[in-house]
């Protein structure tokens, strides 16, 4: 149980990395499924094309309308029901540069639930939005796996993010005030506290990893998918999680409290700034990542990989665009992670490619791919070059996190949605051309329009992809309709989610939740006075724990003592280890109460162990008799704890 | 399945007049008493005969909402035909013809074939709007005219016929520039045994001609 608990542990936080797609490809693969023998290029798609399922275009004819290139209809979904809380949808198809819509949208709504129903369940819901380059294949994939992959990592750290007991007794179970700790112990062997957060986020992080991975065993068997971007958000727990992987983004829309009108001046609201627009703003939660933002990144992957060049391109940044008539002249420059400039001398090689050329939207790596986060490209070469683009690739997320119960929200105001936020996903087709501040105006305007109808998110959907796609005028080109500038030419799709709608939902699973948890503790009290035998076993058995540890820290202080009689020159030495030692003194605490929290997660049935143990006291678990007994156990077995300090003395 | 012609409609009209049951109807031969309200755009697709030649019609049910009227009239543009359907038991709907002709006209090419439709014709009963006057109206502006009931299927197979007829006969009369998309009529691929252009659909054929149409 023990082992199997670590086990999970670790692979929750340090997930498989994937390899890098091996270049020599074993070509005895290609014929297995499909059905077709005659090379790469003819394996057949993974999955079909489709269009996200609760948009329900379900025939052939409905996606090829769905996808008219010169009407570019604004597809959102039949029945508005099949996404929670009132979520809008709408999507849009490019201007004729691919055939198909290349954007993906997905979302599921999941429960983790414990095996053995020891604790209640936890529900989430998963949105992702996915932006496909080379092919619809990558961001098709994305949609249809993604959220398995997600779950599977979310179910390997179920035992720690199951809601348990915050008034249980025991240490580690709950914190001051009676409050969950969200800080959880740790197996013996580490060294780190690990929150619940970190387990989400992680759980992330290496779906995402393992999600780039299916994608690259997949291309052996099935057409080549392309790539994409993924921009993830999870709804856990009474927190929001956004994990973005390239230029997709997700912006956070809110609005102050509006100021409350004087109804004695009808004549006021005439005034021409708009209350909307001077109260609504955006707030990023997610950055973007192109070859122009991972500059850093890129160059210093080149540095420490010079081959993955070959010799076409320069891992280096210039001031000023090399010349070849500047030859043998100073020129400032940089390279791999640094900030500031450097003079070189210019030499031919400082003539090749740049790995990031162009600035901006137009900013490409390797003068090829405009994105440098995601998921598949494991077979894209750069233009011209032909050299492999995947390894400066990575589907290495960020994450950002929302604790929703940290919200104030008064209800007089009604302004859950200003207060909560409106949380905006969408592919760059959106941002290209729209700032965030206008999304965010446009939220709350179009939302004002809509006060009370179910379908007022999906309006804000609808009405943000209609001004990214803009018009198209007579000499058949797009334009936005509020000037004359060029609209977005590319796939357009935008998640709009109602963040208040889940915190409702959130509010109503705690209660649900605490009554669960009432008559579980109801259940343990009437299994622990039976088996009050038991219980006085386990006793004896926490004590010889504790009393170890306790004479650890006593055989530590001793030591110190023994140094500070040595002399001048240990002064040092001995301040350093004293600090040390206090740090250590705390992490010993832990790791007891580590072990009384496993005893406690694992036998229910002691609960009344753990009450005496608080009885005698948990924060100061030294007492006289344990130290005793302690030493006389010391001498019998070493536990891996003693080992480690037995080490660290051998150090000073 | 393939087709000589892919003729695209599009359906307007108040909300509530029964574009999308007329659309149901057509395409799946049944009624549904209750419908959401559309929001945005529905399609549906079918195959008719005409002349002895396969031909599809691929139609886009519209929103018939007043806050969908700006993205409506983006659909307008590359429709080779479309219904104007109001309800004979509200007036209101029948007043609302020429604001919709308007935008049909304004937006649309100028050959797009129009048939108005006085929709509900099983609620006799209930009639505000008289046969003659939809017959007026569709006289005075230049349209097919057609009473229709989505419930009983009364005239719904005529309607999208006779304006696919009529669309056949311009094309017939070179009317229309059949190798413009954006005039709402593709050509197919009668002879090809699927449809090429749609992948999945047609299998390892269909890696190989993705691109094509």
């Amino acid at each position: 149980m023990f082992s199997n608990f670590k086990e999970r542990f670790i692979s929750a936080i340090a997930p498989d990395v994937p390899m890098l797609p091996n270049i020599e490809r074993d070509h005895s693969h290609h014929h297995r499924g499909g059905g077709i023998r005659f090379g790469s290029q003819q394996l057949t798609d993974k999955f079909p094309y489709a269009r996200p399922p609760f948009l329900q275009l379900m025939t052939p004819d409905e996606l090829r309308a769905s996808a008219d290139h010169n009407v570019r209809p604004i597809i959102v979904p039949r029945d508005i029901n099949l996404l929670p809380w009132g979520t809008g949808y709408a999507e849009c198809v490019n201007s004729g540069k691919s055939e198909w819509n290349e954007d993906q949208g997905a979302f599921c709504r999941q429960v983790l639930s414990d095996p053995e129903q020891k604790h209640p369940d936890l529900p989430y819901t998963y949105f992702g939005i996915f932006d496909g380059h080379a092919g619809y294949g990558a961001a098709l994939a994305a949609s249809h796996q993604f959220h398995h992959i997600l779950h599977e990592k979310l179910v390997d750290c179920l035992d720690l993010l199951l809601p348990r007991d915050t008034n249980e007794s025991g240490p580690g179970g709950a914190g001051e005030n009676g409050k969950l700790n969200p800080t959880f112990p740790h197996p013996i062997y580490f060294q780190r506290r690990v929150s619940k957060d970190e387990l989400i986020i992680g759980a992330l992080e290496s779906a995402f990893f393992h999600m780039d991975s299916l994608i690259a065993q997949d291309r052996d068997r099935y057409r080549d998918a392309g790539g994409c971007t993924a921009c993830v958000s999870l709804f856990i727990d009474g927190k929001m999680y956004v994990a973005n992987a390239g230029d997709s983004r997700a912006v956070l829309c809110r609005r102050s409290a509006l100021p409350v009108q004087e109804k004695d001046d009808p004549n006021d609201s005439s005034i021409a700034v708009d209350p909307l627009d001077a109260c609504s703003y955006p707030v990023p939660f997610s950055s973007d990542h192109t070859p122009e933002t991972e500059r850093e990144r890129l160059l210093n992957v080149a540095r420490l990989k010079p081959s993955l060049l070959s010799s076409y391109y320069v891992a280096m940044e210039y001031a000023k665009r090399p010349h070849i008539k500047d030859m043998g002249q100073r020129i400032l420059c940089r390279q791999g992670s640094m900030k500031g400039w450097t003079y070189k001398t210019l030499t031919r090689e400082d003539l090749r490619m740049p790995v990031v050329n162009g600035e901006g939207k137009r900013s490409r790596l390797l003068g090829t791919l405009g994105v440098t986060r995601g998921f598949g490209d494991h077979d894209l070469l750069a233009i011209n070059t032909g050299i492999k683009i995947k390894p400066f690739l990575t589907p290495q997320p960020d994450v950002q996190q929302r604790d929703l119960t940290q919200v104030v929200s008064i209800p007089d105001e009604h302004n859950e949605d200003g207060d909560y936020g409106v949380l905006v996903m969408a592919t760059d087709g959106l941002w290209d051309v729209s700032e965030n501040k206008a999304v965010a105006r446009t939220v709350f305007h179009t939302l004002s329009k809509y006060p009370t109808e179910k379908h007022r998110y999906t309006m804000v959907a609808q009405e943000l992809v209609a001004r990214a796609r803009g018009k198209i005028n007579e000499s058949g080109h797009w334009r936005l309709a509020d000037s004359k500038a060029a609209a977005t030419v590319d796939d357009i799709s935008v998640i709009v989610i109602p963040v208040s709608q889940y915190y409702k939902d959130y509010v109503e699973w705690t209660k649900t939740c605490s009554k669960d948890l009432e008559q579980r503790r109801q259940q343990k009290r009437s299994a622990a006075a039976a088996s009050t035998a038991e219980a006085q076993e386990a006793v004896n058995v926490l004590n010889g724990v504790l009393a170890e540890e306790a004479h650890v820290v006593e055989e530590e202080h001793e030591e110190v003592v023994v140094l500070e009689t040595k002399g001048h020159q240990q002064q040092h030495h001995h301040h350093h280890l004293q600090n040390e030692d206090d740090e250590e003194d705390e992490t010993l605490v832990v790791e007891v109460q580590t072990r009384l929290d496993q005893v406690e997660l694992n036998e229910v049935e002691e609960d009344e162990a753990e009450a005496e143990l608080e009885d005698g006291g948990e924060e100061k678990p030294v007492t006289e008799q344990q130290q005793n007994k302690a030493k006389e156990q010391e001498e019998k077995k070493d536990t891996p704890t003693s080992k480690r300090q037995k080490a660290r003395k051998g150090k000073a | 399945m393939s087709y000589a012609y892919l003729f695209k409609y599009i359906i307007i009209g108040d909300t509530g007049v029964g574009k999308s049951c007329l659309l149901l109807q057509f395409t799946d031969k049944r009624f549904q008493p209750v419908h959401d309200l559309t929001i945005g755009v529905e399609f549906g697709a079918r195959m008719i005969t005409i002349d002895g030649k396969q031909i599809k019609l691929q139609i886009w049910d519209t929103a018939g909402q007043e806050a969908f009227r700006s993205i409506t009239r983006s659909y307008y543009r590359g429709a080779a035909g479309a219904l104007l359907v109001y309800d004979i038991t509200r007036r209101e709907t029948f007043n609302h013809l020429t604001t919709w002709l308007e935008d049909a006209r304004q937006h649309s090419n100028s050959n797009m074939v129009i048939m108005l439709i006085g929709n509900k014709s099983d609620l006799d009963s209930r009639r505000e709007v008289k046969k003659e006057e939809g017959e007026a109206f569709a006289r005075e502006h230049g349209l097919v005219f057609m009473e229709t009931s989505a419930r009983t299927a009364a005239n719904v197979e005529e309607a999208f016929i006779n304006t696919a007829k009529e669309i056949y006969e311009k094309i017939q009369e070179g009317v229309f520039d059949i190798n413009n998309e954006a005039n709402g009529i593709k050509i197919g691929q009668q002879h090809s045994p699927t449809n090429p252009s749609l992948p999945g659909s047609g299998g390892a054929a269909g890696a190989a001609n993705s691109g094509c149409c």
